[in-house]
C-alpha cells in the first residue's frame, strides 16, 4: 500500500506521530463546528469520539462489517448521540450547557467502563489495523472541505448568527434549535469518525482515553488556534499535538512547558492564534506586495 | 472563486509545517552500533510514574551490572529512555520511536492496558517486548515477540488460597471487587474457582468502584454475615478507607489481597485499621531472609537511595533485563527474531524476584509467592509459599 512506500521515505516513528495528528485535525474541526461557529460550548466532546471508536471497532469485529462502512456507522452512531446531547442546549447556554455536555462525557465513560462487550475496563483489544496516514490525510482534506463548504453556505450563516445573537437570529427566521442540534449532530458524525479511524490505528481502546482530559485536550486545540477560524483550529491542533512530542527535550519538565507554552498563546493572543484574523485577506496583500497589516488584537 | 484556492494553499502549507516540525522532534539517535539498545516504555510523569520510575531504576542497576562485566557479545548497552505521561496515544508514539531508534528490545509497560497497546507495534516491526509490571490476561497473546516476568494472579491466587484454607483455617469469607478495574474483576474470577476448589464458601459479595470514598452500605451488608476473612482485589486507596469503616463498625476480619493493595497509601488512608492486613506479591525486599543474587540486588538498590528498600517493579526490571541480556548471549546473536527463541527457552532462570520458567504458552511461572502483613504500619514477610 501506499503506506508502506512512505516508509522508506519517512521514519516510522514521525508517521505514526502524524498520523495521530491528522485524527486529531479531524476531531477538532468536529468541535470547531459546535463551539467555534455555534458557540455552543462543549466539555463532552471525546464522548463522541469514544462512541465512533467503540462503534467502529465493534463493527469490525464482531460483526465483520468493512472497515469504511465502520467508520460510516462511527459517525452515525456519533451523530445519534450529539442529537441527545444538543436538544439540552435549547434551554442551556453557555457555561450551563458545558457543564451538561461534561455529564454526558462521563456517563458515556462510565457505560463504556461497565459494559461487557466494550470489554469494560480492561480495554477492547486485538482491533485490526486498517487505518493509516493516507486514508487519514484523506479524511482530514475532506473534513476540511466540507467544513469550509458549510461555513460559506446559508446553513452555516445561520450557525454563525445564532453564535452572535441568538434571538437576533430567531427575529430574522433562523430556527435555532433545528441549527444548534444539527451543529451538534454534524460534528459529533465527524468525531465519530475520527474516533472510527483511532480505533482502527491504535488497535486498543480503554475508557480512560474517552474521559474528561481528552475532551479538554480538543477544546484547547480549537480555542488555542482562535475559536471559530478553521486554519487556526488546524494550526492549533498541530501546535499543541506535536508539541508533547518536540517537547521531549524537555524529559519530565516537558508537560510543564506545554502549560507554559499555553499560558504564553493566551498572554499575547487571547483570541487565539489565529483568530480574528481573515486570512484570504491577509494573503492577498502578502500576494499583491502590499504589506500585511495584521488587525490589533 | 479565487481566495478560495488560496485557502486550499494555505492549509496545505500549513499541513506541510506540520510535517517539518514533526521532522525536527525526532532527534534520532545516530550512535554507532556497538552498544546494544533495550528500550524503557513506562511513564516518568503522569498516574503511573511511580511504576515507570522504578522499573527504570531496576533496569538500569542490571545495566551497570552487565556492562562492568564487559558487556553483551562484547559490546556496551544501553537504555533509550522515553516518558509517555501514562497517555495511551502517546504510548504507542513512543514505542514506535524506539522501535526507530534500534532498540532490539523494549522492557515496558508497567501497566496491562497500555503494554495491550504497545504489543502489535512491537510483534509487527519483530522486536521482542517484555513488560515487567502486565499481569492482567491476554498479553502474551500478541505474538511470539511478546513476553512478560511478572506473577501472575492465576499462579498466586490458588497457592494464596490454600494457605488461607490449610495454614489460616478460613471457612467462610466476603469478596468485595470494584467494578471499574479490570485487574480486581480478573483477580475476583480467580479467587472465585480458588476458594472453591479449597472449600471456602462465599457467604457474601459486594461491589465497589475506583474513587469511592464512603463504603458504609457495603460494610454494613457484611456485617450480618458471619465469616472469617475479607478478600479484597482492589487497589490500595480505596483498601485502606474500607478497612477503615470495617473496624469503625466494629468488625474484626482481616483482609487479604492482590499487589493492587501494595503500597504505603494502603495505612495512610486506613491507619490502624490495616493492620494485619495481608498483600501477595512476586516480591518483597527482606534483607533479614534474602539470600545470593536477591541480597546483592537489595544491598545494592539501598546504596543508591539512600537505605531504602527496592519494590516489585524496581526488581522486575533489574530482572527483565537480565533475562534479555542472557538470552541474547545463549544465542550468540542480538537479532531479536535469534534471542526470542532463546529466550522463550528460559526455565527455572534464577533472578532477583525468584525462578522463571516460561510455560508452554509463553507465560512466565514465578516460584516463590511472597504474602506480606501490614506490621506497626510496614510490610513485614508472613509467608513465603512455593508455586509447584
Amino acid at each position: 500500500m501506499l503506506e508502506e512506500a512512505l516508509r522508506h521515505f519517512i521514519n516510522p516513528y514521525y508517521i505514526q506521530v502524524l498520523t495521530l495528528l491528522g485524527i486529531y485535525i479531524v476531531a477538532a474541526i468536529g468541535l470547531h463546528l459546535i463551539t467555534g461557529v455555534t458557540g455552543q460550548l462543549s466539555f463532552g466532546h471525546a464522548a463522541f469520539l469514544g462512541i465512533g471508536a467503540y462503534t467502529a471497532a465493534i463493527c469490525t469485529m464482531q460483526l465483520g462489517v468493512p472497515y469504511l462502512l465502520a467508520l460510516l456507522a462511527a459517525g452515525v452512531m456519533a451523530a445519534l448521540a450529539g442529537v441527545l446531547v444538543g436538544f439540552p442546549s435549547l434551554r442551556l447556554t453557555g457555561d450551563y450547557l458545558g457543564i451538561a455536555t461534561l455529564g454526558f462525557g462521563e456517563i458515556v465513560r462510565v457505560i463504556f467502563t461497565n459494559l461487557e462487550i466494550t470489554g469494560g475496563a480492561r480495554g477492547l483489544a486485538g482491533i485490526p489495523r486498517k487505518t493509516d496516514i493516507v486514508i487519514v490525510y484523506l479524511a482530514v482534506v475532506l473534513t476540511i472541505w466540507a467544513v469550509y463548504r458549510l461555513q460559506k453556505s446559508r446553513y452555516g450563516r445561520a450557525l454563525a448568527a445564532v453564535r452572535e445573537d441568538e434571538i437576533a437570529a430567531e427575529c430574522m427566521g433562523v430556527n435555532s434549535l433545528w441549527y444548534k442540534v444539527s451543529a451538534f449532530a454534524i460534528g459529533s458524525f465527524i468525531a465519530g469518525v475520527a474516533g472510527g479511524l483511532y480505533a482502527h490505528f491504535l488497535q486498543y481502546l480503554n475508557p480512560v482515553d474517552f474521559g474528561f482530559a481528552r475532551s479538554f485536550e480538543i477544546l484547547t486545540f480549537v480555542v488555542l488556534g482562535g475559536l471559530g477560524s478553521l486554519p487556526g483550529v488546524i494550526l492549533g491542533t498541530t501546535v499543541l499535538g506535536l508539541a508533547p512530542e518536540i517537547l521531549r527535550f524537555g524529559a519530565v519538565y516537558r508537560m510543564m512547558l506545554y502549560g507554559v507554552l499555553m499560558v504564553l498563546v493566551m498572554i499575547f493572543r487571547p483570541q487565539g492564534l489565529l483568530g480574528g484574523l481573515n486570512l484570504a485577506q491577509v494573503w492577498r496583500r502578502i500576494v499583491r506586495g502590499g504589506r500585511p497589516r495584521v488587525p490589533a488584537a | 472563486m479565487l481566495h478560495k484556492h488560496r485557502l486550499f494553499t494555505l492549509v496545505l502549507v500549513l499541513l506541510l509545517v506540520a510535517a517539518i516540525l514533526g521532522g525536527c522532534g525526532g532527534g534520532q539517535t545516530q550512535s554507532a552500533a556497538e552498544t546494544i539498545k533495550i528500550g524503557f516504555l513506562g511513564a516518568q510523569t503522569g498516574g503511573h510514574a511511580s511504576y515507570g520510575i522504578e522499573t527504570l531504576k531496576g533496569m538500569q542497576m542490571a545495566v551497570e551490572d552487565i556492562n562492568a562485566a564487559g558487556g553483551l557479545l562484547g559490546k556496551q548497552v544501553e537504555i533509550i529512555v522515553e516518558d509517555h505521561g501514562s497517555k495511551h496515544s502517546e504510548a504507542a508514539s513512543v514505542t514506535q520511536k524506539l522501535i526507530t531508534q534500534g532498540a532490539v528490545a523494549i522492557i515496558g509497560d508497567p501497566t496491562t492496558g497500555i503494554t495491550k497497546l504497545a504489543a502489535p507495534i512491537a510483534q509487527g516491526a519483530g522486536v521482542v517486548l517484555l513488560s515487567a509490571g502486565a499481569v492482567g490476561e491476554g498479553v502474551v497473546e500478541f505474538g511470539d515477540y511478546i513476553y512478560r516476568d511478572t506473577l501472575l494472579d492465576r499462579v498466586a491466587v490458588p497457592v494464596v488460597t490454600k494457605y488461607l484454607a490449610e495454614e489460616l483455617g478460613w471457612k467462610k469469607v466476603v469478596v468485595i471487587t470494584s467494578k471499574n478495574n479490570d485487574y480486581s474483576v480478573s483477580q475476583t474470577a480467580l479467587f472465585k474457582k480458588a476458594l472453591a476448589d479449597n472449600g471456602i464458601e462465599i457467604v457474601a459479595e459486594q461491589s465497589i468502584q475506583d474513587g469511592d470514598q464512603n463504603f458504609s452500605a457495603q460494610v454494613t451488608a457484611i456485617s450480618q454475615k458471619e465469616f472469617d476473612g475479607i478478600v479484597f482485589t482492589g487497589y490500595y486507596t480505596e483498601g485502606g478507607l474500607f478497612m477503615k469503616e470495617v473496624r469503625s463498625q466494629g468488625l474484626k476480619q482481616v483482609l487479604v489481597g492482590g499487589d493492587g493493595l501494595l503500597s504505603p497509601v494502603l495505612w495512610e488512608m486506613g491507619g490502624e485499621a490495616t493492620e494485619g492486613s495481608m498483600v501477595f506479591t512476586g516480591f518483597a525486599a527482606d534483607p533479614e531472609r534474602a539470600t545470593g543474587k536477591t541480597l546483592e540486588f537489595i544491598k545494592k538498590y539501598q546504596e543508591k537511595n539512600g537505605g531504602k528498600l527496592p519494590d516489585m517493579f524496581s526488581a522486575q526490571g533489574y530482572d527483565a533485563v537480565m533475562l534479555i541480556a542472557d538470552a541474547i548471549k545463549k544465542a550468540e546473536s542480538a537479532d531479536p527474531a535469534k534471542f526470542k527463541e532463546a529466550l522463550r527457552e528460559t526455565k527455572d532462570w534464577q533472578g532477583v524476584t525468584g525462578t522463571i520458567t516460561f510455560g508452554p504458552d509463553r507465560e512466565p511461572i514465578k516460584s516463590p509467592v511472597y504474602l506480606l502483613e501490614v506490621k506497626n504500619q510496614q510490610f513485614a514477610v508472613k509467608a513465603v509459599l512455593d508455586v509447584k
